[in-house]
Formats: structure tokens, C-alpha cells, sequence
């Protein structure tokens, strides 16, 4: 939009000076950006890194650098066991929102015909991504809950007298509950690379002798694997930092390293909470560096 | 053409099967929030199961709560500045992330979503730090502001960066080769071919607003936003009130996010109207 086309008729040299300025200007359009995400998105998370370094003492943070919070992380070993916990419960519900939402996609790109039913259906899966999250989590208590539907419809039939804990409060739940919220983001990602797929590489499989499941494997996945990587990744990543999900439906058994690190800052224990922090960014950072070069960055709503 | 013959029943198994799975999928993402409308419009004062009769009584309980009407005003309030900070950052942030020579360009695009992808439990925590320990703010809707808008800007630029990736160049070439400066070529060529993807992300950032729960939940301090409140009633368990008042929001958040994915089409379909 600025290029320097405008000044047709100016001089040479009016014109270099105006093209130099202009090489300058096309940028010029990411200053807001660098003050919002500069000032309150990279200075916090650097300032959290220094204070993971830092010391507490008598609720004073003192800049003397020091692994006292680390050590103290790993010397507790509640902590440690949430932490693997926490990557557990993070692996378990990936697999699983990759695993109800790659038959689903691939039912919706192969089966159902390409325009208006295609994009209504998908939409209706994005929709709730879109709606509110506290609500979306909030939709499960109702059921799973003490006094959910299914304990209340269980005493209610008198099949039992007293709500029943199986399930419900417990990492089970939690777990329902991250692939309830993420399916929609797998979805996306994997519909946004199956919809690329050339079909008739997959007849010619066939053409030429090849089952089902050998064209799958061998043409269609190969394919698709920057596609079901991303996914991954996309439900992996925020899955980690989670801590509504556990609070609300996972009672004590279903705690995440996000429910600690709350506790930590609520406790003004800003400098553990800063290392455990940390410890999930450095991990979700490791991720992202690792599978760069297969991760497709799309826009949220290609419908 | 044998070899079709002999894998059609078994494909037709495989279809059957792949549709059942897609129709659990479908129950399974909407029966919780079905569950909840029709409980918001349950008689029974513990909000949940046995469905003792129809009443409206807990969506009146919701408009006359001093409470709820305060926290909806603290949104919508917060929501307002949220959306005019991520629709202006946002797209002034399209144009050279799409427009100009960018060296690491792929990079700078992850960087500007990354936002989006890491736990808002992260970005909430930080800013909680920066705000109150380094600059010493009070927390307020201010504070709140801030940390929405850090989150949802990024929606906005993808948007407008998407709809700028597929506009022909060459118009506004043109245009300048007629003698528009750069304020005009703006003005009648720029804006208004991407208002609907500005338009769009501004709706996108005002409901993601409206929803938004853990870095609110850091940031606001003494004051309540909707989700806040609800967040609050909730930890003691499920009311009826708290459904009603739930509905009413998943409605709202709905409308605006149709009207989001509609719009844009429908300005394009007046427009061709109009034209032909």
C-alpha cells in the first residue's frame, strides 16, 4: 500500500529519499503491535524467568539469582508427581481428542460432499470453541457432578442412595473434559490439511492393488502428517497450562501443574509459582522448536 | 473392477460405521450445553435432575440481581475497549505481515500467534507480575483491559492478514496510477475491500471478550466480570440461576460469532447484488 508509485513526477533524488523512508514506513503498521505484545506479552514472561531466578524473602522479592526455586520444586514431592502427572493427563487427552476427531474429520472430508453441508457441518463442531470456555466446562457439572444429572438420575431410580464419586471428581473427568474442549481445535487443523488431499492419488492406490488401510497408510497419512502434527501440538500445548478443567470437575485427585501455580501466586509466592511457570513454558518452547518446520500456521476460521 | 466388488460391502460397513462415529461426535459436543439450557428452564431449585416442570422464574431472578447487572455492565465495558485495541493493533499489524519484505516473516507470523497458543494461565500470572510488582498498579477493568487485549489481537491479525493474502495488488496500483495519494487509496480501495474481515475480527475479539475467564481472573482485581461471577457461584456447587444466567451468555456469544461468519459473506453477496 505505500509503495512510491504516488510520486511519479518527483526527482530522482526526492525520489530515493521518499523510497527510503517508505522501506521504513511498510513497517510502520507493526508499531501498536510491538507495544502491546513488547511491553505486556515478552517483558512478563522475561520478567517471569528472572523472578524463577529470584529470591522471596519475607514477601520481598530480592534480585540475587539462585536455583532455590527449582530445587524447592523438585524437593516436594507432591509437586513432582503433579508435574508427571499433569504431562500424563496432557498426553492421555491429546491422543484421545486426536483419536475421536481424525474419523470424524475424515468422515466429513470423504463422505459428506464438498460446499454448503461440509462448511455447515464443520461449523457446527467450531461453534462451541467459540462460546464460552468457563461455560463449556461449567456444562459438564451439571452432569458429571455430585449433584449432576447422572448421580441425581442414579438416586432418583433409587439405584443408589449416595452420589457416587466413581468418575466424577477424579482424572477421568478431567480428562473427559480437556478432549470435550480441545476437539474442536484438532478438527480444524486436521479438516485444514485432509481438505488439501488429492483424492485421486488415493484411487490410483487403489487402482493399482492397494487395500484400504495399505492407501491410508502409505499415501494418505505420509501426506497429512504436518496436518496431525500441528493438531497435536495445538491440543498438547494449552492441555499443559490447564486449570479450570481440573479445578471445577477434578477435585483433589485431578490437580494439574496449573492448579500449583495459581496456588503459588494467589499465595504470594511469586517466585516458585515464576519456576513452575516456567517449567511449562520451557517445555511448550522445547515443542514448538522441535516441530517448527511441520507446524501450519492457519487462520482460526478457515470454514 | 472385480476388486471394487469384493471391497464394497466391507466399505459400506466402514461408511456406516465413520457416520455413527460422526453422529456420537455431534451428541457429545452438544448434549452438555443442551443439558444446561433445558436445566436453566427446570422448576427444581437445585438446578439439576429430576425435571420437575417448566418455569422462566430463574431467567427473572437473573435480570433483577444487582449483581449480575453490575458484572454485565464491568463486560461490557471491558469488552468495548478490548475490541477497539485489538481491531486497530490488529490490523494495523496485517498490512506489513503481509505486505512488506519481511525478513524471518514465518517467524514473526508464529511469534504474533503465539498469544493464542500458550496457556492464558501464563500470560495472566505474568502480566499479574509485571503489573502489580514492577509497575505497582491497582488491578481494575484497566488492568483487565490490557490483558484481553493482548490475547485477542492476535484473532484480529490473522483475520485481516487472510483477507489482505487474497487481494489483488494490482487494484490499488491502479489506483495510484489515477492519481490517488495514499490516504485516498486507503480510504476507497483498502478499507473498504477488507471492512468485512475488520468487521469480522472485531466481533471475534469483542465475544472472545466477553468469554474470556483465567487472564480476567488474574487481572481484575475487586471487580466482576460476567464469567468471573459465574466462576464465583459455581465453586459451591450448581444453581439454577447460574444456568439461567449461562444460557443467556452461550446465546449471546453464539449470535455474535454467526454474525461473524455470516457477515463478511453477506456484504460480499449485497455487493455483487448491487454491482449486477
Amino acid at each position: 500500500m505505500l509503495d512510491t508509485a504516488t510520486t511519479a513526477p518527483a526527482t530522482a533524488r526526492g525520489r530515493s529519499r521518499l523510497r527510503r523512508a517508505s522501506r521504513l514506513v511498510q513497517y510502520a503498521g507493526f508499531l501498536p503491535a510491538l507495544g502491546l505484545f513488547g511491553v505486556f506479552f515478552a517483558l512478563p514472561l522475561g520478567l517471569i524467568v528472572a523472578y524463577s531466578f529470584w529470591e522471596t524473602i519475607d514477601y520481598n522479592v530480592v534480585h540475587h539469582w539462585t536455583f532455590d526455586n527449582y530445587h524447592y520444586f523438585f524437593s516436594v514431592s507432591t509437586y513432582v508427581h503433579t508435574m508427571w502427572a499433569t504431562i500424563w493427563v496432557s498426553v492421555i487427552a491429546t491422543a484421545l481428542t486426536i483419536g475421536v476427531a481424525f474419523p470424524f474429520t475424515y468422515w466429513l472430508v470423504r463422505y459428506v460432499r464438498r460446499g454448503a453441508l461440509q462448511r455447515l457441518l464443520l461449523v457446527l463442531v467450531i461453534l462451541p470453541f467459540w462460546t464460552s470456555y468457563l461455560l463449556r466446562v461449567y456444562s459438564w457439572l451439571n452432569i458429571l457432578g455430585d449433584g449432576g444429572a447422572i448421580n441425581r438420575f442414579l438416586q432418583w431410580t433409587h439405584l443408589t442412595h449416595h452420589p457416587l464419586s466413581f468418575f466424577l471428581y477424579d482424572r477421568p473427568a478431567v480428562i473427559l473434559v480437556l478432549v470435550y474442549l480441545y476437539f474442536p481445535f484438532a478438527v480444524l487443523t486436521l479438516y485444514a490439511s485432509l481438505e488439501r488431499f488429492d483424492w485421486d492419488q488415493f484411487k490410483a492406490a487403489m487402482d493399482l492393488g492397494a487395500t484400504p488401510r495399505v492407501a491410508i497408510t502409505r499415501i494418505l497419512l505420509p501426506q497429512i502428517k504436518p496436518g496431525i502434527t500441528t493438531a497435536v501440538i495445538f491440543v498438547f500445548i494449552p492441555i499443559l497450562g490447564e486449570y479450570l478443567a481440573p479445578q471445577l470437575v477434578g477435585g483433589a485427585q485431578g490437580v494439574m501443574i496449573g492448579n500449583l501455580i495459581v496456588n503459588f501466586f494467589t499465595g504470594a509466592q511469586y517466585t516458585r509459582g515464576a519456576a513452575a511457570a516456567l517449567l511449562i513454558a520451557a517445555l511448550i518452547v522445547v515443542l514448538l522448536v522441535v516441530f517448527r518446520r511441520s507446524l501450519e500456521v492457519e487462520d482460526p476460521y478457515r470454514a | 473392477m472385480r476388486e471394487f466388488e469384493v471391497v464394497s460391502p466391507h466399505a459400506r460397513l466402514v461408511r456406516w460405521l465413520l457416520g455413527s462415529w460422526a453422529a456420537f461426535v455431534y451428541v457429545f459436543l452438544f448434549a452438555p450445553i443442551l443439558v444446561l439450557v433445558a436445566f436453566s428452564f427446570n422448576a427444581n431449585q437445585y438446578g439439576t435432575f429430576p425435571f420437575t416442570g417448566w418455569t422462566l422464574h430463574w431467567y427473572g431472578q437473573v435480570f433483577h440481581d444487582y449483581q449480575i447487572k453490575d458484572a454485565l455492565f464491568t463486560t461490557l465495558k471491558i469488552s468495548a475497549e478490548v475490541t477497539a485495541v485489538a481491531t486497530i493493533v490488529g490490523t494495523a499489524a496485517a498490512f506489513p505481515l503481509v505486505r512488506s519484505k519481511l525478513p524471518f516473516r514465518s517467524g514473526i507470523r508464529i511469534g504474533m500467534t503465539l498469544p493464542i497458543m500458550i496457556p492464558g494461565l501464563l500470560i495472566g500470572v505474568s502480566l499479574l507480575v509485571l503489573l502489580t510488582d514492577v509497575f505497582h498498579l491497582q488491578l481494575n477493568e484497566q488492568t483487565a483491559v490490557i490483558g484481553q487485549s493482548v490475547y485477542t489481537t492476535p484473532f484480529v491479525v490473522l483475520l485481516v492478514a487472510a483477507r489482505l493474502q487474497g487481494f489483488d495488488p494490482a487494484l490499488e496500483r491502479a489506483a495510484s496510477d489515477l492519481g490517488a495519494n495514499t490516504y485516498r487509496r486507503l480510504r476507497y480501495v483498502v478499507l473498504p475491500l477488507i471492512m468485512p474481515a475488520v468487521f469480522a475480527g472485531a466481533l471475534f475479539a469483542f465475544t472472545l471478550s466477553l468469554d474470556e475467564f483465567i487472564i480476567t481472573l488474574f487481572l481484575i482485581g475487586a471487580h466482576n466480570t460476567l464469567p468471573i461471577y459465574i466462576y464465583t457461584q459455581v465453586k459451591f456447587g450448581i444453581t439454577p440461576e447460574v444456568n439461567a444466567l449461562a444460557t443467556l451468555l452461550l446465546l449471546a456469544s453464539l449470535c455474535l460469532i454467526l454474525l461473524a461468519f455470516v457477515l463478511p459473506m453477506t456484504v460480499r453477496r449485497v455487493r455483487r447484488l448491487v454491482r449486477a
